[in-house]
């Protein structure tokens, strides 16, 4: 997997420790988060702030899920989850469109979903509610689910990933005979798993993160996600620091796990050296 | 097979592969958006939002009225300041880790590879919290690290300039996990045929680096920064929780200046006509990056 | 005029009605007549339930009530898309300062014509500065829930050391008090003052004699470069200029009050349970006072109402509901779970609020407490107001000058 492959010992510790200073500074916050949510909230403000809890206590997290309708926000999530997987398909398919077929207009159409990325969200956000009240989609997971399905960040990354992918490839396995939906399936996923790991773990997390659709929809508790269970704990004047950060700390753990599981994919990369 | 057939079932494909993507982003981006170009000449708040018969189509008056608003000018200004500073910032620091974290795959590398990415998934509540610490002036971190070595207390969020670099520093620190894996992903990408070649040809680490790893990455690194400049003009996040715009408009951005004239003040129409602007202009850098990109690749 | 709307309609429904093919439009999430939806704000809303049930268990109509508790930050957006799609809840919790807004776009049922019926809505049960906000343009469009007052928070032990047996009851003692507290060492101040707080500059100019009819309001007719509300700022900045009150953002209010380095504060009730909680070392050393006097001695009123959403079909059910919730001993029952204060004059004769100390503060504030202006540029115009003051206390500039230029921004915004 090396790079390079004559690595001398003293680079090897160089980069090391450059790598584990930054990673202790930019992890700070990220500790004092998840710290916090086991301190009473009378500790959590104190300043200079304690990385170690002095009173360490598990109230926050008994208080999280004895005010949380778990179990409801948790299914209401993973179903969020499971459908932008499927636009997550949705996305790589039209970036792998793009990437390597021709065909009128394409240059066109590429800009107008470029274009979409270049809106700030907030001001779409009205029309698009009125537009899901006329379908008769308020109140339903599939107001929720469809105006994210499909994202240009997204397309465009995998149309970027995909335009390295040799073109003799596809056309080799075209004499040979194979379809084209075959093709994307058996041959392009499996040479882009880096680019569908990557897009695998952003998806999952603006899934598991889904917030502002699923509250302005949402006419019923019912189909709260566990974003806005959380933000429920917030008070209008006073906040209550420690009960939050255990709240976000037990969004983050899901997060990490599959961060590590896909990360794996990231790193395992290209095994096809044959390819020029 | 004749041509045209041949033309017709080359192009039938593609357009079942971008068809669901396009269609949903038609629906719910394309359409709203026109919906919005169409709000920004009228004078649409919530009363208009009550009862269309409230709504008065006022030309390009919003137009006009932006041109003459000093904290809109104001945060023109400070949104240039951004994406100038920010954004060659992100690029080069997610870069830098991402080569550094591709030397090795051991369970450390692996480890930092999580620990590298944890900004971009702490919350945003708790982020402003250690970072409110960190740039208190009188009790914060830095500070305090700044008076061992006889340096005056540095008015982090507190003055108009140093705010708008302390808020970039934020983000540079939030933004580098999202391309540090785009990078990573990226590298693993590169064929290890090229880097044997380049070795046989006797090659120092440099060269390697120039002539082989970066030209290689330019596909990535076209898209992170395209997608990073669109992201630090419609920088809000930071600003947002920090410091709220302040002080005295000094670190108030396009997108923050949209936000709470729509949705603070539900000026909808002004507020429309303002992202029309920033529209224009992501649309215009985007656009010569586009050129920019062509140019380079027809050498 | 005529024109525009056809267009603004027509580019509208066309797409609409093109993507409304796709869908049918069953709206009502299959409830049956008698349910009502209740939208309540933040933690309120997840208690709200409670009471809720009570209530379903003691009307005799059976009336169901199903109610939904909306995040803080987000209520507004959640509100504004109600309005727009004209499909709301039936009953709705409104913090007082978007009152004027949504009451303006015509979001409210008027409730006029059911006070003969309900006696709970009679205006003259509340306090007379939530009486205000229960009205607008002759309609009555909402009952105040529950009320909030700014009072003043001090350390009894520290004031003590200056010499204040008692917590200071006029600007010159409040001044003269915090002065020395702040004289105590450099890391001292004397009081804090909130700078990002929308109404303290308001009842600072309350205070000094400033008065605005709501027509004025309405007019844009302001009056803030007249002698009394430029007389509170040069008070209020007299404090920052000073060095009396950090004029940066220092440490939480809570831990440095605790700590003693700022030892008076301006803040309203839910501060109570907040010292309570965060800062038990003080406890008996602190306490609540009305606020200092120079012409008057007035405070605030904000807090939360309940309002009918205006195309209701509920109208009975909610009318019942809204009667429930306003009833003298549901409101104390409301105070014990959720420490908010009965917006009912009536409640606050009862022991558990008259034997109170801290809470009988607030309830002899309320009676000389007024809301902010009810117009519906509030937050544009307190923003404004906010800049100038940033600019006096920080940037250095002239008070009368800058409220000068206030005044004259906050005419142009109500003119629009």
């Amino acid at each position: 997997m090396a790079t390079v492959t004559k690595k001398s010992r003293f680079e090897k510790t160089l980069v090391t420790i450059l790598l584990i200073i930054g990673g202790i500074i930019v992890s700070i916050p990220f500790l004092w988060m998840i710290s916090s949510s086991f301190k009473p909230e009378s500790e959590v403000l104190n300043i200079p702030p304690t990385i170690i809890p002095e009173n360490f206590t598990l109230e926050n997290y008994v208080n999280l899920f004895e005010s949380l309708n778990f179990a409801v926000y948790l299914r209401n999530t993973l179903i969020i989850v499971v459908f932008s997987f499927v636009g997550l398909l949705f996305n790589a398919m039209a970036g792998y469109g793009f990437a390597k077929f021709d065909f009128r207009g394409k240059e066109k159409v590429f800009y107008f979903v470029l274009a979409t990325m270049m809106i700030p969200g907030q001001v779409t956000m009205i029309p698009v509610y009125l537009l899901l009240n006329e379908m008769g989609l308020t109140n339903t997971m599939a107001g929720i689910v469809l105006p994210g399905l499909a994202v240009a960040f997204s397309i465009f990354l995998f149309r970027q990933f995909m335009t390295t992918i040799p073109t003799d490839l596809i056309e080799a396995a075209r004499l040979d005979g194979a379809g084209e939906f075959y093709i994307f399936f058996r041959l392009i996923m499996p040479v882009a798993k880096p680019i569908f790991a990557v897009q695998g773990i952003l998806t999952f997390i603006a899934a598991w993160n889904s917030f502002l659709w699923p509250l302005i929809i949402a006419n019923d508790e019912g189909l709260y996600t566990l974003s806005v269970g959380l933000s429920l704990l917030q008070g209008q004047y006073a906040n209550n620091f420690a009960l939050q950060m255990a709240g976000a700390a037990f969004m983050v753990v899901p997060i990490i796990i599959i961060f590590s599981f896909f990360q794996k994919y990231i790193v395992e990369g290209f095994t096809m050296s044959g390819i020029k | 097979m004749s041509k045209i057939f041949k033309q017709a079932y080359r192009e039938r494909h593609p357009y079942f592969f971008i068809a669901p993507a396009v269609i949903l982003l038609t629906v719910f981006s394309i359409i709203p958006i026109l919906i919005a170009f169409f709000i920004s000449f009228t004078d649409l708040d919530l009363k208009g939002l009550a009862d269309w018969s409230n709504i008065n189509f006022i030309g390009i008056e919003n137009y006009r009225e932006l041109v003459s608003d000093e904290t809109f000018t104001t945060s023109l200004i400070n949104t240039a300041f951004y994406v100038v500073i920010g954004v060659p910032l992100v690029i080069i620091s997610s870069l830098t880790i991402a080569l550094l974290l591709n030397y090795g795959s051991n369970m450390l590398f692996r480890v930092f590879r999580s620990v590298y990415y944890m900004p971009s998934i702490t919350n945003i509540i708790a982020v402003a919290v250690i970072w409110g610490y960190l740039y208190n002036t009188e009790y914060g971190l830095f500070n305090y690290l700044l008076s061992i070595i006889n340096v005056d207390n540095i008015p982090w969020l507190e003055e108009r300039t140093i705010a708008k670099i302390s808020l970039i520093i934020l983000a540079v620190w939030k933004g580098i996990g999202i391309n540090m894996i785009i990078f990573l992903a990226a590298l693993q990408g590169i064929p290890r045929a090229y880097y044997e070649a380049a070795e046989i040809d006797g090659a120092n680490r440099f060269q390697v680096l120039f002539k082989v790893t970066l030209p290689l990455l330019s596909y990535a690194t076209f898209f992170v920064t395209v997608t990073t400049l669109i992201g630090w003009m419609q920088f809000f996040e930071e600003p947002f929780v920090m410091t709220d715009g302040g002080p005295l408009d000094g670190t108030i951005s396009i997108a923050l200046f949209i936000y709470k004239e729509g949705f603070q003040y539900s000026q909808f129409g002004y507020a429309a006509a303002g992202s029309f602007v920033l529209f224009i202009l992501i649309i215009i850098m985007t656009l010569i990056q586009f050129k920019f990109k062509k140019s380079e690749t027809q050498y | 005029m005529k024109k525009t709307k056809k267009i603004a309609l027509a580019s509208v429904m066309t797409m609409s009605m093109f993507l409304g093919a796709c869908g049918g439009s069953d709206d009502a999430s299959g409830d049956d007549d008698k349910t009502i939806s209740v939208w309540a704000m933040g933690e309120e809303g997840k208690q709200l339930k409670e009471l809720a049930e009570k209530f379903e268990e003691e009307n005799e109509d059976d009336i169901k009530v199903e109610v939904q508790a909306i995040p803080w930050e987000s209520a507004h957006d959640k509100l504004l898309t109600a309005v727009a799609s004209q499909d709301g809840p039936d009953v709705f919790q409104l913090g007082t300062t978007w009152v004027p807004e949504f009451a303006e776009a015509g979001a409210m049922l008027d409730l006029s014509e059911h006070t003969d019926d309900y006696p709970e809505f009679e205006p003259d049960n509340y306090f007379e500065g939530a009486r205000e906000t229960m009205q607008y343009d002759g309609q009555q469009i909402g009952i105040p829930w529950y009320v909030e007052s700014r009072v003043l928070y001090y350390r009894e032990d520290l004031l003590e050391e200056v010499g204040y047996d008692e917590a200071p009851a006029t600007w010159d003692e409040l001044k003269d008090a915090s002065s020395q507290l702040a004289d105590r060492s450099e890391d001292d101040y004397g009081l804090d003052i909130d700078q990002n707080d929308q109404i303290t500059p308001f009842i600072f100019a309350w205070q000094n004699g400033y008065e605005v009819s709501e027509e004025e309001a309405e007019n844009g007719d302001f009056n803030f470069d007249g002698e009394e509300f430029v007389g509170a700022i040069e008070y209020y900045h007299s404090f920052f200029d000073e060095g009396i009150s950090q004029t940066s953002e220092g440490e939480d209010i809570t831990k440095a009050f605790e700590k003693g380095t700022k030892p008076m504060f301006f803040s309203g009730p839910w501060m109570i349970s907040v010292l309570n909680d965060q800062a038990p070392d003080i406890e008996g050393q602190w306490g609540t006072a009305v606020m200092p006097e120079q012409e008057k001695g007035t405070s605030s009123i904000g807090g939360a109402n309940f309002s009918i959403f205006h195309n209701t079909e509920k109208v009975d059910e909610s009318l019942e509901f809204l009667s429930y919730i306003n009833e003298t001993e549901t409101q104390l029952e409301w105070l014990e779970m959720s420490n908010t204060l009965p917006s009912r004059t009536e409640a606050w004769e009862d022991p558990l609020l008259q034997d109170d100390p801290m809470y009988a503060t607030f309830g002899r504030q309320l009676e000389d407490a007024q809301p902010g202006p009810q117009i519906e540029e509030w937050d544009q115009l307190t923003q404004e107001l906010l800049d100038s003051i940033e600019r006096i206390n920080v940037g250095g500039a002239d008070v009368e000058e800058e409220m000068a230029n206030f005044n004259e921004k906050a005419e142009g915004l109500l003119a629009e």
